[in-house]
């Protein structure tokens, strides 16, 4: 089963940790700051990447589901 | 004038959590300022103690707490706290306001400071920062403060406010009294002239806009379309000139020293000159072990929080440092990994005031240390620093670093 990860905007603060380490699939929008999840469901190739923003995010704004819709 | 601002007496803090400490004052035969809070951590005082100095203050020692002095704002507010206590107090835009009016300047700064906006601005930086260095660099030796770390971010202001580069000594002699004087007297007329010189800006700006921070600032509408009050306008550049200059300053002071002192870190930044991922991760290392700010709180109303009791405009710091520092997040805490793999520092803070100008004082950092090693490959210090160049207080640094090569 593939891979979904999702942001919680109310708590992200635009650290922009993620996109630092992963830009594959983390970027920032222009006008906040915040994080836009590009690529929701990231190729297994992507996981050890992803695992690694979620954990770096200062405010534990980022999940990994598994599958589906989140 | 009545004053609404000031802590009670102590009498409310038991004695077992009352701790001789005075963040100002760095004992002799310190050369690192940021020591003086790892030995309070080491002597093992409690995780949240009362010092009697400075107009009397709380501390927080642990990370969780640390990071609920920067989330809750319901109780750890950012309005009205100096230390020591003062009144009248200017109230920054947008760090001096609690959410949700913290929003108002908030909204309008953001969109300059995002990892994009940001991104724009490198050039421009890449370029003042390879002049700046090639000015010294055949001199084979420099004092780094004097000579590249107060220049460079007080530079990058004058280009984002669309200010003219022969401004700069003016605008580093403002900021040299206003982060190293002691004296009353000069102060309060240096306050005057930063105003001063704001004032007239905003007012140039108004006038004849351009594409810099000013003009958005002063052209920018509150959610009803009206201007926003000047007084705020000026508050909020007076926060842009001071919250970017010394901190950048002394956290290059602090990388700068640490690379003079060890090669091994030099040939480790050298070999990812052409790898910027791992460039900015080690980088990041430098941040966490070198978070040069203390953060101040003042507590809206008595309360209890963790079984102790605080009272209504009882002071609080929470020192960066100690954060990056805890056992309980950070393997190793006290050992610098440039690889190190998960990294949830707290030197930009966290929560609401996120330091807005945390990409930009990263790639201000990253591309100065990128020039400097291309052309400055090796350095080493140039004299034993004297102790009389240490300095502590909300931010904490160097008065000069003597670097040769
Ligand atoms: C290494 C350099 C820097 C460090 C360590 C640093 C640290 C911090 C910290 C800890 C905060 C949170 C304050 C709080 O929670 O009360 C903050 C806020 C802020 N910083 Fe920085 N800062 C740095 C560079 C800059 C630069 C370059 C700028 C802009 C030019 C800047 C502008 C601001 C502003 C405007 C705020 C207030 C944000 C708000 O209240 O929403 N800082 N900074
Ligand atoms: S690291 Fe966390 S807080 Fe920062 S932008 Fe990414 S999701 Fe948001």
């Amino acid at each position: 089963m593939s891979m979904r990860v999702v942001a919680n905007l109310n708590v992200c603060q635009g650290h922009a940790r993620c996109e630092d380490l992963c830009p594959e699939v983390f970027s920032t929008d222009a006008v906040e700051g915040k994080v836009v999840i590009e690529q929701p469901e990231f190729p297994p190739e992507l996981e050890e990447k992803v695992r690694l923003a979620v954990r770096n995010c200062p405010e534990g704004a980022l999940r990994i589901t598994k599958g589906g819709k989140a | 004038m009545t004053l609404q601002w000031q802590p009670s007496p102590p009498d409310h803090v038991p004695t077992e959590l009352m701790i001789d400490f005075d963040f100002f004052k760095i004992p002799k035969g310190i050369t690192d300022p940021i020591q003086i809070w790892h030995g309070l951590v080491r002597q093992g005082v409690p995780p949240i103690f009362y010092t009697p100095h400075n107009g009397g203050h709380w501390v927080f020692l642990k990370y969780d707490d640390i990071v609920e002095g920067y989330r809750n704002y319901g109780i750890f507010s950012t309005h009205q706290t100096p230390i020591p206590p003062i009144e009248p107090f200017p109230v920054v835009q947008p760090q001096g306001m609690d959410p949700p009016e913290h929003n108002v300047f908030r909204r309008v700064l953001a969109p300059m400071f995002t990892p994009l906006a940001v991104r724009r601005m490198t050039e421009g930086l890449q370029h003042r920062a390879e002049t700046m260095i090639s000015h010294f660099a055949e001199k084979s030796r420099c004092d780094f403060i004097d000579d590249y770390a107060s220049k460079f971010p007080t530079s990058t202001f004058l280009e984002l406010f669309g200010l003219a580069e022969e401004r700069l000594q003016e605008f580093l002699d403002l900021a040299h009294i206003f982060f190293r004087s002691t004296d009353p007297t000069e102060r309060a007329q240096n306050l005057n002239d930063i105003y001063a010189v704001l004032e007239e800006m905003f007012r140039e700006k108004e006038r004849s806009p351009g594409p810099d921070m000013a003009s958005t600032i002063v052209a920018a509408r509150d959610a009803n379309g009206n201007p926003h009050p000047w007084e705020d306008i000026l508050n909020c550049g007076f926060l842009l000139f001071v919250a970017g200059l010394d901190t950048v300053t002394n956290t290059m002071a602090y990388v700068w020293r640490y690379l003079a002192i060890t090669p091994g870190a030099r040939a480790h930044f050298r070999s990812k000159l052409d790898d910027p991922a791992a460039f900015l991760i080690a980088i990041e290392e430098l941040m966490r072990i070198n978070a040069v700010s203390n953060i101040f709180r003042r507590v809206t109303h008595d309360c209890e929080y963790k079984g102790i009791r605080f009272r209504k405009n009882d002071r609080v710091i929470l020192p960066n440092t100690v954060a990056n520092r805890d056992r309980s997040v950070f393997d190793n805490p006290h050992t610098i990994d440039l690889d190190r793999k998960v990294n949830n520092h707290v030197t930009f803070g966290v929560g609401p005031h996120r330091c807005i100008g945390s990409h930009l004082a990263k790639r201000e950092i990253m591309i100065s240390l990128q020039e400097w090693l291309r052309q400055i490959p090796e350095f080493e210090l140039d004299e034993e620093q004297d102790e009389g160049s240490v300095f502590g207080g909300s931010v904490m640094g160097f008065t000069s670093l003597k670097l040769r090569w």
